[in-house]
């Protein structure tokens, strides 16, 4: 996905085991927070289809 | 190259009359310069028609795909290594064939030689390392090495790594750097990535040459034909467009030998190899992966093994 | 004014005038082929081809095109209604094309626009185009147009007829069409021409070298030509893409596609193309061309066999050869329409297994 030009912070891989609810607060908290400073994702989004 | 003509067609016209095999895949002459067209073969009479050159570029390893005779296949570095993946894969049984191996050096790249030239192109012949080229009645002398096929110019496994009849001793491999041009992506940021995959994927017409042509596509139903539900829309949108390249590739991952089928059925002369080797090259690097080099190992994607790469998951 | 002198030096002026009331398309060179293209204003077409890699059938019948549009929101006009998308039928000239493509156009024609139905899409552009042709003085190897009923010349399909010569163009008028668009450009220096179009046309015409056989076509008997033994061979190399049908400018197959976004949608005709599994695959799952030899001998038997019955006017190819050099595993329909023309059903050793 990176190497097609999506930005990294838009991707995030995380293990996180059912015990562990600190670390998913944290975990969501911070790719919330990558997320909505790189604003609304304009690739792989199709509004409507563009023809030829 | 004519004795390895003699020497396909010897081994051919054997194992057909033997009975060994009831086909030999191969090629013969095209009816245009820089083509042959796949062939098969089933009556040791007409073994003469198969040729070699270096315009064999189109992977035989795809004609194999489900088939169930006793089939003699002709096969070059890459096509051996695809032979090998349609083992594994359970896309043909080891039993079935004899694989009619010959060491490659490289083939010719048609878009490119093509495009070097403002006229007709009328004949094409080569004399070792040497092609010459024949527009509007001049004649033109090339270094092969000049006019060779992207992959096949960073080509490592030029020797088939399966065989059971040799056309010739093994060629010398080369020892080259081959992923520079994907470290040159890898360098750019993230919108330079996407604008470069948008400039390259523009004058895609969807004709879907590149999948067909890779011995890697053989699902029964291919995820763009499906419809219920439907992964990806049918018109030109560049979404959908870059979608189906996307997802194409990642279907290779771990499977895909570059052997350049895809870049070269392309009418409009795209280089989607870009998506693949990205994947070769993860492959290779964090697996220590080449597709198709034996029968006795399965493919990284499809066993876990406890030191495998974990520095994504964070 | 059946021949206009149009020197080079007031060609870009003529072209800027008509920009004014024409949508003007023509070749240029996209990396290292060429694509006809809109062109911008002030963009001078690029005559140094031969032939470009697509047909201009796409500036008529485009690969993607929405036809209809409906919204189920309710509280939107029309909801729940199929509308007509307007498509922009304002008058547009196509310079440039060869010969060959412009009989293509005709071929196409029958098949859209036929007295019990038309193709408001197709009839609309068509009726909006003008078509100035560029005489082929330079045919390539894989061209076969003269033996198609064609020619490097040819005429048919054509408003205006370009011929190239070093410091001008001479423009032959064919039809009101094409004379409106020479007025139009202020191009109305008449000449004769006819002699020397005659020398040409006889120099070009003898530098096609290809052919292929067709007086047979028509009486061959339909399914022996259907369960013929060589279908088989030539189906086996064939990969089932879609290059021959897209790159060709005689094939018309479609598809129908909803898009729906939300609550609004569109219907859109996308190119198709007998090479794919898709094509006449029935909602039963059953396809009556299930195999790739069934599919191959569709394209070749369409072309070769059922146009020439249907229509009598000839097969329906025009000999571009962007099949022939574009086809990634040289199946040649030169070499197939010479099979099917010379089959003899004694030769027949077994048909084709599906």
């Amino acid at each position: 996905m990176e190497h097609m030009g999506i930005e990294p912070d838009r991707i995030h891989y995380s293990w996180i085991s059912s015990a562990e609810s600190t670390k998913f607060v944290e975990v969501v908290k911070e790719v919330t927070e990558k997320v909505k400073a790189l604003g609304p994702n304009q690739h792989f989004a199709k509004h409507e289809a563009k023809v030829a | 190259m004519s004795e390895y003509n003699d020497k396909i067609r010897e081994i051919s016209q054997r194992l057909l009359k033997e009975c060994q095999v009831d086909m030999v895949i191969g090629f013969r002459k095209g009816s245009m310069p820089m083509m042959n067209e796949p062939c098969f073969i089933k009556n040791a009479k007409d073994a003469a028609q198969l040729v070699w050159d270096s315009n064999c570029g189109i992977n035989l390893a795809n004609y194999l795909t489900n088939r169930t005779e006793k089939i003699g296949i002709i096969a070059k570095g890459c096509d051996s290594r695809n032979i090998v993946t349609h083992i594994i894969e359970n896309k043909i049984s080891r039993e079935q064939l004899v694989i009619i191996g010959v060491p490659c050096q490289g083939m010719i790249d048609k878009h490119k030689t093509t495009s070097m030239f403002a006229g007709d192109i009328q004949d094409v012949t080569e004399d070792g390392g040497k092609i010459k080229i024949t527009v509007n009645g001049q004649v033109n002398e090339l270094d092969k090495a000049d006019v060779l096929q992207k992959n096949c110019a960073v080509c490592t496994h030029r020797n088939p790594v399966i065989y059971d009849e040799m056309v010739a001793d093994p060629v010398e491999e080369q020892n080259v750097d081959r992923y520079e041009d994907v470290r040159q992506i890898e360098a750019m940021n993230p919108e330079e990535k996407w604008n470069y995959f948008e400039e390259l994927l523009s004058p895609c017409i969807r004709c879907y040459a590149c999948k067909n042509a890779c011995p890697l596509c053989y699902c029964p139903t291919c995820f763009v034909d499906e419809s219920k539900p439907q992964w990806v829309g049918k018109g030109q949108d560049p979404t959908d467009v870059r979608t189906f390249h996307f997802l194409r590739a990642f279907h290779c991952g771990g499977r895909c030998t570059d052997c350049g089928a895809c870049e070269r059925a392309c009418p409009v002369g795209i280089n989607m190899r870009v998506f693949t080797k990205k994947l070769e090259k993860d492959s290779f690097e964090q697996f220590g992966w080449e597709a198709g080099l034996t029968l006795d190992e399965r493919p990284p994607l499809d066993t876990y093994r406890p030191d495998d790469p974990d520095e994504f998951i964070k | 004014m059946t021949f206009v002198k149009i020197d080079k030096k007031q060609w870009a002026q003529g072209l800027a005038t008509l920009q004014k009331s024409y949508r003007l398309f023509g070749p240029s060179k996209e990396k290292d082929y060429y694509n006809y293209k809109a062109l911008d204003v002030g963009e001078q077409p690029d005559f140094g081809f031969s032939n470009t890699r697509l047909s201009p059938k796409a500036i008529l019948f485009p690969q993607s095109e929405t036809i209809i549009e409906f919204s189920l929101d309710e509280n939107a006009a029309d909801h729940h209604i199929m509308k007509s998308i307007e498509t922009d039928s304002s008058p547009r000239a196509i310079l440039g094309i060869r010969p060959c493509d412009a009989k293509a156009v005709r071929l196409v024609n029958l098949n859209f626009d036929t007295p019990e139905y038309q193709d408001p899409y197709w009839v609309k552009a068509l009726d909006a185009t003008t078509f100035v042709g560029l005489a082929c003085d330079d045919p390539k190897s894989t061209c076969f147009c003269t033996s198609t009923g064609c020619g490097p010349y040819n005429e048919e399909g054509l408003d205006l007829l370009l011929i190239e010569e070093d410091a001008q163009y001479l423009a032959k008028v064919l039809t009101d069409k094409g004379r409106a668009f020479a007025e139009a450009a202020g191009w109305n220096t008449a000449t004769d021409g006819e002699a020397d179009i005659d020398a040409r046309k006889a120099t070009a015409e003898a530098k096609i070298t290809a052919s292929v056989s067709m007086e047979n076509l028509k009486n061959q008997d339909l399914m022996d030509l259907h369960g013929a033994s060589f279908w088989e061979d030539i189906a086996f190399a064939c990969i089932n893409c879609g290059t021959c049908t897209f790159t060709c400018p005689t094939c018309w197959c479609f598809d129908l596609q909803d898009e729906v976004h939300g609550k609004t949608g569109k219907r859109m005709k996308n190119w198709d193309s007998c090479m794919f599994p898709l094509f006449t695959l029935h909602t039963t799952g059953h396809n009556p061309r299930g195999t790739k030899t069934q599919r191959l001998r569709q394209r070749f038997m369409h072309k070769l066999k059922y146009f020439v019955d249907k229509y009598d006017t000839g097969i329906m190819c025009v000999g571009c050869g962007r099949c022939v050099s574009q086809c990634p595993v040289n199946i040649d329909i030169r070499r197939v329409c010479d099979l099917m023309n010379n089959y003899k059903t004694d030769e027949a050793a077994c048909t084709v297994q599906d």
